[in-house]
């Protein structure tokens, strides 16, 4: 028999009002540890979506939102296709790659998929030379391209080009590039025909898995997208690779003049909106945190004043029996922090199930365990537990042991 | 020894002070049995309370074996409380969520005793009182003269000196009456000190002293001079 034996034998005999007493700590610590699992990973993803996305300024239709673009939904409206053209006949300095999209919805084998119509570079840059344009490539004369993003025909030659540069060399109006989960959909493989709107289409490559919405979709030509959706001269965004940062900042107010009925995004924009959405979700999470733990903690606290007004002759007992004050203050505190080690573990388990689960259903992330954030929240609801326990235990430290004498 | 000196223990209230107990001087020796009898509300439990350690005298002191136990410091007379003394409860004080066994015990665990040797004692203590089959049952299942032999094992297993005890068959049938007294008489032969607060004539018969608390005030005391009852120490 020790301290430790006895506090255990005394949260055995009543379960109940155990589980009763931790439940708003144990839920604090499952919705902080939800919400930070999911705002890290949407965090990592935006990252990880941005960095994939290459293009550094985005030209979208006047009234379309990013959830548009990201999501692919065609409801944010359309740009004529021209625009491309008139981005190049402007002679803007800095550009660097300029890549229209077009995305359609269509079916394939009952499996919902999105087409994405992108026109290869061979054709891009055959457009710019029937313009006559020598933006390309025109890194010294702006003076501000240190750092080039111009890939080589070479790099874009593989369908992989359109995930690591969100180009491709040449792309057949009869040939498709398919995203990871698609093609384990479709159970296809490169070489394979494919019937897309009713015609049929030659898998040119699988790209590999990425995590992102391009796992989910099927890349072709852009003008046969157009011509199968009769969707005409169009598409959803204009993904442009300006030489640098100073160039992109500078080709913003240019591009905007230019299209004056389309929105234009800087990747910057992106960052700072996906930044500040997450550091509102973050700062969220405190907040919720602070309401759980001072409403878990004062819960606690009046739980274990109970206990102690429960239990005097029990004090006065031990107290008698040769206990010492701080022996008695060691049985509630140790009490405690049971109590706050269990609901802070079993809240943190239950919070990293619900990101598990949530995490993709909800916001569109894969989420996977934080052992850091976990640790913490189960440190922080221990801490919570103790100081919530401390001034009970002190009264029950300091109670007249004469007390056992008494009928109580 | 216990020694009781100019003690006075008052209580304010309404503006009044109310005296519960006072005395100008008590010797009890080592290897007496005293009895402290009463009506209700005379001072008995406070005086019990202070032999104890638990109730800090208005004016005096309390001297066990030559130490003014208020003079120490609350964690020191617990540890005198642990070492010297064991007390007996009207209503057995078991604690309800610990088997009989762990009841017995918990003053071994104050004295930082193995687990083992914690098990070793306080089961031959239990063996020795009849309670071999009811080790591992907590007090809601045992009878009531069972529990009180539970309290009186825990009383017993730290070999106190002193045993102090507060109306010990109060609450008990006159079969358990007579064992718990049979249990005194072996402690007093043993040589410990007994002091038990009773209403019961029939237990203060048992004592070799008596003293007498009305309102209070200690206002009788008689030695009974019972040689088979005295120990082989006294006598």
């Amino acid at each position: 028999m020790n301290l430790r034996s006895i506090i255990w034998q005394e949260l055995k005999s009543r379960p109940s009002a155990v589980i009763f007493n931790s439940l708003t700590i144990l839920l604090g610590v499952a919705a902080l540890v939800a919400i930070r699992h999911v705002t890290v990973h949407s965090e990592k993803e935006v990252s990880k979506q941005l960095s994939n996305l290459g293009a550094n300024i985005l030209v979208l239709p006047k009234d379309a939102t990013l959830q548009n673009y990201y999501a692919a939904d065609q409801n944010g409206g359309s740009l004529p296709e021209e625009h491309v053209a008139e981005i190049y006949l402007a002679g803007l300095s800095g550009v660097e790659q300029v890549s229209p999209r077009l995305n359609v919805a269509t079916q394939v084998d009952e499996h919902a998929i999105t087409v994405t119509g992108i026109l290869p570079q061979s054709e891009v840059e055959a457009l710019a030379s029937w313009q006559a344009t020598t933006m390309f490539m025109n890194t010294t004369d702006t003076g501000c391209c240190q750092r080039t993003n111009v890939v080589s025909a070479q790099q874009l030659a593989s369908p992989q080009a359109l995930i690591e540069h969100r180009a491709i060399q040449e792309l057949d109006k009869n040939a498709i590039v398919v995203g990871a989960d698609i093609a384990a959909k479709l159970g296809c493989k490169a070489a394979d025909r494919v019937e897309l709107f009713g015609e049929k289409f030659t898998v040119l490559g699988i790209l590999p898995t990425t995590g992102t919405v391009d796992d989910g979709r099927v890349f072709a030509h852009l003008h046969e997208v157009q011509r199968l959706s009769e969707s005409g001269a169009t598409c959803n965004a204009i993904e442009i690779v300006g030489c640098c940062e100073d160039a992109a900042g500078s080709l913003v107010p240019q591009l905007q003049e230019l299209l004056p009925n389309a929105k234009i995004v800087t990747i910057s924009q992106v960052v700072q909106t996906q930044v500040g959405v997450n550091q509102l979700m973050a700062k969220t999470s405190w907040i919720v945190l602070a309401v759980m733990m001072v409403v878990g903690g004062a819960g606690l606290a009046g739980a274990i004043s109970s206990n102690v007004q429960e239990r005097r002759r029990e004090i006065g007992t031990l107290m008698a029996l040769g206990a010492t004050p701080r022996y008695i203050q060691q049985l509630f505190l140790g009490k405690a922090l049971l109590l706050g080690l269990a609901a802070g573990a079993i809240g943190c388990l239950l919070g990293v199930s619900a990101a598990l689960i949530v995490g993709p259903a909800w916001a569109g992330v894969s989420v996977t365990p934080l052992v850091g954030t976990s640790l913490l929240a189960v440190l922080l609801a221990t801490f919570v537990a103790l100081v919530a326990a401390w001034w009970p235990a002190r009264r029950a430290a300091q109670l007249d042991p004469c007390i056992c004498f008494r009928e109580v | 020894m216990i020694q009781l000196e100019t003690i006075a223990k008052q209580y304010s209230g309404r503006g009044q002070k109310l005296t519960a107990f006072r005395c100008e001087a008590l010797t009890i020796e080592d290897g007496e049995y005293v009895a402290i009898v009463g009506p209700s509300g005379s001072g008995k439990t406070t005086l019990l309370s202070m032999l104890g350690g638990m109730l800090s005298p208005s004016t005096g002191r309390v001297l066990v074996d030559d130490v003014s136990l208020y003079d120490q410091s609350v964690a020191a007379r617990s540890a005198i409380r642990g070492q010297k003394m064991g007390f007996v409860f009207q209503s057995f004080n078991l604690i309800p969520y610990l088997s009989a066994l762990q009841n017995v015990q918990v003053p071994l665990s104050f004295a930082k005793l193995s687990a083992e040797v914690q098990q070793q004692r306080a089961t031959e203590l239990l063996v020795d009182l009849g309670l071999s089959e009811r080790l591992h049952h907590r007090p809601a299942e045992l009878s009531v003269g069972q529990q009180q032999r539970v309290a009186l094992a825990r009383t017993l297993v730290n070999d106190p000196q002193i045993i102090l005890a507060d109306e010990p068959t109060g609450n008990l049938d006159p079969t358990s009456k007579e064992v718990v007294l049979k249990i005194f008489d072996e402690c007093h032969q043993q040589g410990r000190t007994l002091v038990v607060v009773t209403h019961d004539p029939s237990v203060a018969e048992r004592a070799t002293r008596r003293l007498t608390l009305v309102d209070g005030n200690l206002v009788d005391s008689d030695e009974i001079e019972t040689s088979t009852l005295r120990p082989a120490s006294a006598a």
